[in-house]
């Protein structure tokens, strides 16, 4: 249960605005940086791969075919990067006063939401910009966003428990998200790959909640709702086993933070 | 009594071990996983087979030399951490008035360490803004609520945190040292408030070095040595045990 809704609700609420206000700080561009990340990285994978790598982007310019893929991935790469830290950064307070440790799960994620949000305003122009239409079938999206944060909260519940215990769990993810863009069809429509291994993009939720924003957004398509319903149920059981290992540990992290 | 009331605390046979080592790494894990095995000496026996019942209303001394476990047994009644054995129970909110000063943020001002220290400790947003003004009259800090902490001595900074604490309305107040809050004048205004919530009824467990308060302040008490259970009961009788073994040693 998110603990906004809860007696902690005060204290969510103070270690979420902390967590965006920390944006502002010791940056000359603050916040600015949200925007401005993701539309580097988008400019020079627009160049690499449009122009040097030819890859196929279905009918519409490859800036916005990355853009749609490219910001849900940030999303989750910074989610699991800041959550998995997330308690051991607060190791002090862990120590020395209870509160459930979920909170900061929660506060990281929802932080990260924040940052997706504003983000997503370039993309709304760039939609405007090459005269793709909005249309009802965006709506798609919210159902694929939540499905995307519950695979998130329990990958991020089961990472950050383990790296109190073991710190290499912070470098082991940061390998292990590089490998999983390639698996996943971010720079790549998933349409290049061969029939054969297609089974492993299927099993990887990732990849079908990003083929699937980019068929609801660019393709005006409903999504494949036979994948979506894999990819919700491998979600789900993500998030129960997270959410085990997490419960399971938690009266322990005091002693290992 | 059912133990369903607040304020009630029950240890049953509860043991508390440690790991020696800080932090584990992926060596550690794989060991873990695949040899079962416990090494001797891996873990460090904090507390052993405690079973204590303290009632509300209760005031409870723990006394005991450094590394007895007094601090550990406090840290398991405020949830903390967990015990390896045994069960605990414990009904009620909980203010730990131990290691004070633990939630606040060196940048941010009095004022909003205030606010950000009780929500830690479990207050609303509407329980804060009704203490807000005790909070700051009890710390005697008015004049410094825009200052950042880490401008504050640290005398200031153990009043605010201490006056934050005790504006909780808890159940139950865990209590580590309290003669180490700020000066002679503070201390009296502190156990004063102390004996103000005694009065209410709150259950309170006090950890101190210093017997002469803990026989004029508790009911009850537990002599701890090696983090085993030496003496229970009515506080003198405690307390007297616990200065004989003092006078032995020198």
């Amino acid at each position: 249960m998110p603990y906004l809704l809860s007696r902690w609700s005060e204290l969510s609420r103070q270690l979420i605005s902390r967590e965006i206000k920390s944006r502002y700080k010791q940056s000359f561009l603050g916040y600015a940086w949200v925007i401005l990340n993701p539309l580097l990285q988008m400019l020079v994978m627009t160049f690499v791969f449009s122009l040097i790598i030819r890859v196929s982007s279905l009918g519409v310019p490859y800036a916005i075919f990355l853009y749609v893929a490219l910001l849900p991935w940030n999303l989750f790469t910074n989610s699991l990067t800041h959550a998995t830290n997330s308690l051991v950064n607060n190791s002090s307070l862990i120590k020395k006063i209870f509160f459930p440790r979920q909170i900061f799960i929660q506060a990281t994620l929802i932080a990260k939401i924040v940052d997706f949000l504003f983000a997503s305003i370039i993309l709304v122009f760039f939609f405007l910009y090459y005269h793709q239409s909005l249309t009802l079938n965006f709506l798609w999206v919210i159902p694929i966003f939540i499905i995307q944060e519950i695979f998130t909260y329990g990958l991020a519940l089961i990472f950050a428990s383990l790296n109190l215990f073991y710190r290499d769990i912070q470098h082991l993810l940061s390998l292990v998200l590089v490998l999983w863009m390639y698996v996943t069809p971010v720079i790549y429509p998933v349409e290049m790959v061969p029939e054969a291994y297609r089974f492993i993009f299927k099993l990887n939720p990732m990849a079908v909640i990003i083929n699937a924003y980019r068929e609801v957004m660019l393709g005006g398509n409903m999504p494949k709702l036979s994948s979506l319903a894999i990819a919700l149920a491998l979600s789900l059981a993500t998030y129960y086993l997270g959410r085990k290992i997490f419960n399971k540990l938690e009266g322990y992290f005091a002693d290992v933070a | 009594m059912s133990p369903k009331t607040n304020g009630v605390i029950q240890f049953n046979n509860v043991s508390k071990r440690y790991f020696k080592q800080g932090t584990r790494t992926f060596k550690e894990m794989l060991h873990a996983l695949f040899i079962r095995r416990e090494k001797p000496g891996e873990f460090l026996w904090a507390l052993h087979n405690i079973t204590l019942n303290i009632s509300p209303g209760m005031t409870y001394g723990v006394i005991g030399k450094n590394g007895s476990g007094k601090s550990t047994l406090l840290k398991l009644i405020a949830q903390v951490t967990n015990p390896t054995h045994g069960q605990l129970i414990v009904n009620g909110r909980t203010a730990p008035l131990i290691e004070l000063g633990a939630g606040f943020h060196p940048d941010l001002t009095g004022r909003e360490n205030i606010a950000l220290n009780a929500a830690m400790l479990g207050m609303t947003k509407e329980e804060i803004q009704a203490q807000t003004k005790d909070i700051i009259a009890f710390a005697e800090l008015a004049d410094f609520l825009d200052t950042p902490v880490k401008y504050y001595s640290s005398g200031m900074y153990l009043r605010l945190a201490f006056s934050v604490a005790i504006h909780v309305n808890a159940d139950i107040l865990l209590i580590d040292e309290i003669l180490a809050v700020g000066d002679e004048l503070f201390q009296q205004k502190c156990l004063a408030k102390l004996n103000a919530l005694k009065a209410q009824g709150k259950t309170i467990v006090f950890v101190s070095h210093n017997i002469h308060l803990i026989r004029s302040f508790c009911d009850y008490g537990l002599y701890l040595e090696h983090g085993k259970m030496k003496e229970q009961g009515e506080i003198s009788a405690v307390v007297r045990h616990y200065s004989l073994d003092m006078e032995k040693e020198l």
